[in-house]
């Protein structure tokens, strides 16, 4: 059965793929940022998962206001890198696992989540701004992604609690995945920040940092808040900590923050933080005999 | 109205872009969102006026984005994300956006920020 390892939430500001495009890791205005990602980067090279499992926002860059998806899901085997404006980053296309992702459409939709599924679209720095930060491309990706894409950018946008809901509803499908993978959960997005109006530039450390507390210790309190007051703390792109809370619904209650960085250089906060799931070793040998039993039992009455 | 919204109207200095300003500005999103499109861009890059009238944009539409007018186009419901990709075609960078939203020059921006070099 699949498992999962643990999550990460991270920051996906454009200028962290272009840091790291232009190697600006000894650059003294950077390095905090790279130095931060480091423990991530370890993490995953140890940990070798097959898949992550992305909660992201596309920036109005592969989806457009004409039909924007409050959820949607990316069924394909490969995803381009989007050109937003300048030509897509020099990183090779995004690796898809369309088994997963199709057992994932199948169980959601069966869980009343009735997510979109779309295939072959490019996905925006939404998903690689960070991702090079610790899954370095070199020769190519290290495994398989599946994307999930959320509305944060037009009102009206999932509600924080919506959104925990849907991170339970993954859990649940990934957990039924009958291969054995091993998965990583990821949220992009935040910390606080605003990009319009004369509140541009606005931004909130100490929300940034009650923020980080609660999604370890108590994610439900942050699913129970509103947007406005995601926008009064955080700013009105602060709205995109949504995606955060999904990436901590899909970890279980025990799931371990292991480690954490915070850096406001300049308009967004940029903060990662990775959560471990606890190893159930004792728990999977006691199930074990169980379910044998059951199975005897199904075979018998069959 | 929203209630997951109710009270983000007394918020000052901020423009929610919802289904309202999506409608109103549809077309001149389309119009930025034709910037991702490297013919398109390449048009608007080249011929500005041609590409102003291949997405049948309104004079004052044509005027904000020939003035690279970011407080006016903010207002008048572009994404910001959208602002970003015309951002990039012109070389403009993201403070250089945020320091007009805020009425203030990209340096006196800058000096309100840790770390000015980071962008």
């Amino acid at each position: 059965m699949a498992r999962i390892l643990g999550g990460i939430g991270t920051s996906h500001v454009p200028t962290i793929g272009v840091a790291y495009d232009k190697g600006k890791r000894s650059d003294p205005d950077w390095a905090p940022l790279f130095a931060g990602y480091e423990p991530v980067q370890a993490w995953l090279a140890k940990k070798q998962p097959d898949v992550l499992v992305f909660f992201y926002n596309d920036h109005a860059t592969t989806f457009f206001f004409d039909h924007y998806p409050t959820f949607a899901l990316g069924v394909s085997e490969s995803f381009p890198i989007a050109d937003e404006g300048m030509g897509p980053r020099a990183i090779p296309p995004l690796k898809g696992h369309p088994a997963l992702a199709r057992h994932l459409a199948e169980s959601l939709i069966n869980d009343e989540f009735d997510i979109s599924v779309w295939q072959d679209l490019a996905v925006d720095h939404g998903v690689h701004s960070p991702l090079t930060m610790f899954w370095p491309p070199a020769p190519d990706w290290p495994g398989r992604i599946v994307p999930i894409e959320i509305n944060v950018l037009q009102h009206p946008i999932p509600t924080p609690l919506r959104c925990f809901k849907l991170g339970l509803a993954v859990r649940r499908a990934l957990l039924s995945y009958p291969e054995d993978l091993k998965i990583v959960v990821i949220g992009t997005g935040g910390l606080s920040h605003q990009l319009n109006g004369s509140r541009a530039g606005f931004n909130n450390e100490k929300w940034d940092k009650q923020f980080l507390d609660l999604i370890a210790r108590n994610p439900k309190k942050l699913a129970a808040m509103r947007h406005a007051d995601y926008i009064r703390l955080g700013g009105t792109e602060g709205a995109e900590e949504i995606m955060w809370l999904a990436m901590r619904g899909a970890l279980s209650p025990r799931a371990k923050k292991i480690h954490q960085n915070y850096y406001l250089p300049m308009t967004t906060a940029m903060a990662v933080a990775l959560f471990e799931e606890p190893v159930e070793k004792a728990v999977k040998a006691a199930k074990r005999p169980k379910m044998a039993k059951r199975a005897r039992r199904s075979r018998a009455a069959a | 109205m929203n209630g997951q919204l109710k009270g983000v109207e007394n918020l000052e200095g901020t423009h929610l872009f919802d289904l309202a300003a999506s409608a109103r500005a549809l077309r001149l999103n389309r119009f930025l969102h034709g910037l991702t499109v490297p013919a398109k861009r390449d048009l608007f890059k080249q011929n500005p006026d041609a590409a102003f009238e291949q997405a049948s944009l309104s004079a004052e539409e044509r005027r904000m984005v020939r003035d690279l007018d970011w407080v006016a186009l903010i207002r008048y419901g572009a994404s910001f994300f959208l602002l970003e990709k015309l951002g990039r075609v012109k070389g403009v960078s993201n403070p250089e956006i945020i320091a007009a939203f805020r009425g203030e020059t990209l340096d006196e921006f800058l000096k309100t920020r840790r770390v000015p070099g980071a962008r």
